[in-house]
C-alpha cells in the first residue's frame, strides 16, 4: 500500500510534464531543447546515452533490458538565470517536471516494457515594447507585450531486449505532445486616448504532433566497459492551430540524430563516461531562413566516483561538464550551450547492484550564447526512484 | 531489506513532496522589436449613419422639488447673447414651507444649571438661505425678497401654474408664480460677503406658521433684479425664543423644514433640432445604436487592412460617442460643471419610463465645462462607450446578460439643476460621430 502511494505520488508530481528551460534562444524556432532531465545525467554531463547500470532512458532505447524489477521514476528541475541581451538585462526562475519515466521487465521474454514522457523543446518567454501609433493624426503611447508558453514533449513506449548478459537492444516508438500558448496585449494610454480604454488581446493557442522513433543498443564488450548507441528518426513535427485560433498548420522537419556514448571503469570506484550527438539541423525544413544552426556536434564526459559504498546503500559523487548545440540561433550566430556539473547519488536501498530507493541530485552552471544573447543560469535537477513497487 | 532501507522507502515520498513544493516563476522578459510582431492600430470616426438609426428627446424625469434646494431669477438670459425677440426671461422662485417649531429647550437657570423649558415664547425668526457662490450669476450685491404664501400648495409637486400638480389633482394658483402673496422682508445677497442671506420674520408671522395644518404656510423667495439667477443650497429658518426658566437669556432654535422646492418659468419646450441632457424636471436623450460588425471604410483603414474588415468585440480598444455642444437658450445654460452618463434602456417599449442598466461611465461620469455650451459653441464631447459597444456587438454582456441596442444619455445624478446641455442632433452637419480605435493582428483583413 505505501509503494503504492509513492508511485501516485511521483505520478502526480510529474503530472504537468513539462520542460525545465526557459530561454530567448529560438523565438523564431520551436525554442530551446531540454536536455537530459535525469539527475545521474545531468551530474556526469552525459547527453543520456551510454552510462553504465541498469536503468531508465528515454534517449538510450536499451538501457532498460537489464532491471530485473518494476521501476518509476521523476525528475523535478528548478533553474534561476539571467540574462544579456545587448544593452539589457534580467532574471528568469522557473521549475518544472520535465521527465518521467517507467519500466516493467517482462522476465519471461529477457525484456523490458518502457513507457517515458520527457520534455523536448520548450518556449517560454516575455517580450515588451514601448512605442507610439498615430491614431487620428496623434501619436499615441502604446505597451505591447507578447507572451508565449508552451512547448513540445515526447510520449514514449519501448521496449528493451537483452540479449545474454553484455548484450541489449531496444527500440522506441514516440509522439510529439505539446501545447504553445502566444498572447498579444497591447495597452494604450488612456491619458492621451481617453477613459475607458480597453487593453487589446490576441490569444492563441497551438498543439504539436507528430512520430519520432529510436533504436538503439547497448553492450559490455568487456568487464570495463560499456557502450551505447542509438538513431533517433522523426517525422515532421506539426504545429496546429488549436479551435479557437486561426492560422494554418506548420509543419517542421527534425533532423535524424545519432548518439552513442561510453562508460569505462577507471577503478572498483570510479566510472568515466563520454556521450555524444550528431544531428544536422541545417537542412531542416519549415523554418524561417536563418534560423537554425549549421553547427552539429554536442558531447559531454563525467565521472562518477562511489563515496560511500555499504552493504544496501550507496552515495556516488559525479562530475562532468558537456558541451552542447542549440538547433535555433537568436539571430545569426550558432548557439553554444555549456554546463560543468557536479552531483550526488542517494541509493537509499541498494542490493547487489540494483537500486530499489534512490534520489540524484544534479547543479550545473551553464552559460548559452547567441549573439547578442547570452544566458546564464544555475539548474539544479532532483530525480526520484523506486525499484519493486 | 533491513530497517533502516525501509525507513529511507517511507522517507521517500515525503522528499517527494518536499522537492515538489515551492514552484515558483519568473518568465525571462525583455524590450526587444525582435520578439514582437505587433498588431495594427487604426482609429476610425463613422458618421452617425453608420452606427445609429434614431435619436430622440425625452423630459420630465424627476421634480424641482428632489433637488433639496432652489432658484431665484428674474429675466434671466435676455442680456446681449440672450433669447430671441419675443422670448422671456427665466423667472424662477424658491419655495420654503418650515414645519413645527421645537417643543422645549435646555435652558441654563439663575442656579447654573441646564434643565429643559418647555414653556417657550417664540418671539421672531430669520430665514437664513445659503447660496452657491460659483453657480449663482450676478453681476454684484441682489436684494432677495421673502414672501408669505396665501394659497394652499404642495410641496413636491408645485410649479409657476399650479399650487398642486399630482395624478388626478391640479390647483391652480390664483396667480402664476405662487399667487396672492404677502411681503414678509428683504434680505441682500453680496457674494463677496459670503453665501449666507438672512431676511428677518416678524413675531406675528412666526406665530401664523406655528399652526402646520396650514397648508398655505410657506415662503417665496424672490429677487426683482434682471438678468440675475441665483442657486440656493438650503435654507432655514431660526427661531429666536423666550424661556420660561430664564426669561433675561434668549434662546435661537431650529424650525423643521418640510419642503423646499422651486418653480420656474417658462418650462423649456422640448428641443426639435438638438439632443438635450439635465434639467429639473430632467431630460434625456435616447439612441438607437447599431455599431457596425463589417467595416468598408474610410479609405485610410481600407489601405492598410483591406476591405471590407470584419470587426470583433475584443478588437476595439476604445470607442467614443462624440458629441457637439450647442448653445441653446441662456436661461438654462450651465453656469458649473455638469456631469452625464450614458446607460442601456434595458427595455425600449416602454419608454420613457424604461428602467436604465448600470451606468457606464464611472462614478465620475462625463464632466462638461460651462463654458462649452456659450455661444458660439461648437465643442467635441466625448463620451466613453467602449463597454457599451462591445456588448452590442458581441449581444450580451460579458456576464452573458442581453444588451439593447437602445441607449439614454441623462445627467449623472437626475435631476441635478435647472441647467441643461444640448447636443447637435443627427440631421446636422455636426451629427454625433462614433470614434473607434481597433486593434489588428498582422495580416488581417478582407478582400473579396
Amino acid at each position: 500500500m505505501r509503494k503504492t502511494l509513492l508511485v501516485l505520488a511521483l505520478l502526480a508530481m510529474a503530472a504537468p510534464g513539462q520542460a525545465s528551460g526557459q530561454s530567448f534562444l529560438g523565438f523564431r524556432g520551436l525554442g530551446v531543447p531540454v536536455g537530459p532531465a535525469d539527475g545521474r545525467s545531468v551530474a556526469l554531463g552525459n547527453l543520456g546515452i551510454g552510462l553504465g547500470r541498469a536503468g531508465l532512458s528515454v534517449t538510450d532505447p536499451a538501457a532498460a533490458a537489464h532491471i530485473p524489477f518494476p521501476s518509476v521514476f521523476v525528475s523535478m528541475q528548478p533553474m534561476w538565470g539571467d540574462f544579456q541581451l545587448e544593452d539589457q538585462s534580467g532574471t528568469m526562475r522557473t521549475t518544472r517536471f520535465p521527465l518521467i519515466a517507467i519500466g516493467y521487465p517482462v522476465l519471461s521474454v529477457n525484456g523490458t516494457v518502457t513507457l517515458s514522457l520527457a520534455g523536448y523543446l520548450e518556449q517560454r518567454w516575455v517580450g515588451h515594447t514601448a512605442r507610439t501609433v498615430n491614431l487620428g493624426g496623434i501619436d499615441v503611447p502604446v505597451d505591447d507585450r507578447f507572451t508565449t508558453d508552451g512547448g513540445t514533449s515526447v510520449a514514449r513506449v519501448g521496449w528493451s531486449q537483452r540479449f545474454g548478459a553484455r548484450f541489449a537492444a531496444g527500440v522506441s516508438a514516440g509522439a510529439y505532445v505539446g501545447r504553445l500558448e502566444r498572447e498579444f496585449d497591447r495597452t494604450l494610454d488612456s491619458l492621451v486616448v481617453g477613459g475607458d480604454v480597453r487593453s487589446y488581446t490576441e490569444a492563441s493557442s497551438w498543439h504539436y504532433g507528430g512520430y519520432t522513433l529510436t533504436a538503439g543498443f547497448g553492450a559490455d564488450p568487456h568487464d570495463l566497459i560499456h557502450l551505447a548507441g542509438a538513431l533517433e528518426w522523426s517525422g515532421a513535427l506539426k504545429e496546429s492551430p488549436s479551435e479557437d485560433t486561426e492560422g494554418d498548420e506548420n509543419r517542421y522537419s527534425i533532423p535524424l540524430r545519432l548518439l552513442w556514448g561510453a562508460t569505462g571503469r577507471l577503478s572498483e570506484r570510479l566510472h568515466l563516461n563520454t556521450s555524444f550527438a550528431y544531428q544536422d539541423w541545417s537542412g531542416a525544413d519549415g523554418f524561417q531562413p536563418g534560423v537554425v544552426s549549421a553547427k552539429t556536434l554536442s558531447y559531454g564526459a563525467g565521472l562518477e566516483l562511489q563515496v560511500v559504498r555499504r552493504p544496501t546503500r550507496g552515495i556516488p559523487l559525479r562530475l562532468g561538464y558537456r558541451r552542447v548545440v542549440p538547433p535555433f540561433r537568436y539571430q545569426v550566430q550558432d548557439p553554444v550551450e555549456t554546463a560543468w556539473s557536479v552531483g550526488l547519488g542517494f541509493n537509499l536501498v541498494e542490493v547487489d547492484g540494483i537500486r530499489y530507493g534512490w534520489m540524484d541530485v544534479a547543479v550545473e552552471r551553464a552559460e548559452r550564447s547567441s549573439a547578442p544573447l547570452s544566458e546564464n543560469f544555475w539548474r539544479a535537477t532532483v530525480s526520484l526512484g523506486i525499484t519493486r513497487f | 531489506m533491513n530497517d533502516r532501507s525501509r525507513g529511507w522507502m517511507r522517507a521517500l515520498p515525503v522528499i517527494a513532496v518536499v522537492v515538489g513544493t515551492g514552484c515558483d516563476e519568473v518568465l525571462p522578459t525583455a524590450s526587444s522589436d525582435d520578439l514582437i510582431q505587433g498588431g495594427v492600430a487604426v482609429e476610425v470616426t463613422l458618421p452617425f449613419t453608420d452606427f445609429g438609426t434614431r435619436a430622440r428627446v425625452y423630459g420630465g424625469y424627476g421634480r424641482a422639488s428632489e433637488l433639496a434646494g432652489g432658484f431665484i431669477a428674474h429675466d434671466f438670459g435676455t442680456g446681449p447673447d440672450g433669447l430671441a425677440a419675443g422670448e422671456r426671461g427665466l423667472e424662477a422662485a424658491t419655495l420654503l414651507r418650515f414645519g413645527r417649531y421645537p417643543g422645549f429647550v435646555s435652558v441654563t437657570d439663575t442656579a447654573g444649571t441646564n434643565r429643559p423649558d418647555s414653556s417657550l415664547t417664540f418671539l421672531s425668526g430669520r430665514i437664513v438661505a445659503r447660496l452657491d457662490t460659483l453657480s449663482s450669476i450676478l453681476s454684484g450685491p441682489v436684494e432677495v425678497i421673502a414672501h408669505a404664501i396665501t394659497e394652499p400648495w404642495d410641496g413636491p409637486s408645485a410649479t409657476w401654474e399650479f399650487a398642486v400638480d399630482s395624478v388626478g389633482l391640479r390647483v391652480p394658483w390664483s396667480l402664476p408664480g405662487g399667487g396672492v402673496v404677502e411681503e414678509i422682508g428683504s434680505g441682500v445677497w453680496d457674494p463677496e460677503a459670503g453665501d449666507t442671506l438672512s431676511i428677518t420674520v416678524d413675531s406675528a408671522r412666526v406665530a401664523s406658521w406655528a399652526d402646520t395644518a396650514d397648508l398655505s404656510r410657506g415662503v417665496r423667495l424672490t429677487t426683482r433684479a434682471p438678468g440675475v439667477r441665483l442657486q440656493m443650497r438650503s435654507a432655514l429658518l431660526w427661531l429666536e425664543t423666550l424661556p420660561s426658566i430664564n426669561p433675561d437669556t434668549i434662546v435661537q432654535v431650529l424650525a423643521d423644514t418640510e419642503a423646499t422646492s422651486f418653480i420656474y418659468d417658462p418650462i423649456p419646450k422640448a428641443p426639435d433640432n438638438s439632443l438635450r441632457v439635465g434639467g429639473a424636471p430632467a431630460w434625456r436623450t435616447v439612441l438607437d445604436l447599431d455599431p457596425p460588425r463589417v467595416l468598408h471604410g474610410p479609405p485610410e483603414l481600407c489601405d492598410v487592412l483591406g476591405c471590407p474588415l470584419e470587426i470583433s468585440p475584443e478588437q476595439i480598444s476604445y470607442a467614443g460617442l462624440r458629441l457637439t455642444t450647442l448653445a441653446e437658450s441662456p436661461a438654462f445654460a450651465p453656469s458649473d460643471t455638469l456631469t452625464i452618463d450614458i446607460r442601456m434602456v434595458t427595455v425600449p417599449d416602454i419608454l420613457p419610463k424604461s428602467p436604465l442598466g448600470p451606468p457606464t461611465t464611472g462614478f465620475a461620469g462625463v464632466v462638461l465645462a460651462p463654458e462649452w455650451f456659450s455661444p458660439p459653441a461648437g465643442h467635441v464631447v466625448e463620451v466613453p462607450v467602449t463597454g457599451l459597444v462591445r456588448d452590442l456587438l458581441r449581444g450580451e454582456t460579458p456576464d452573458g446578460d442581453p444588451v439593447s441596442n437602445t441607449v439614454a444619455l441623462l445627467s449623472r445624478f437626475e435631476p441635478l439643476s435647472i441647467e441643461y446641455v444640448s447636443f447637435s442632433d443627427e440631421r446636422s452637419a455636426d451629427a454625433p460621430r462614433l470614434r473607434l480605435i481597433l486593434n489588428f493582428p498582422p495580416g488581417s483583413g478582407g478582400g473579396g
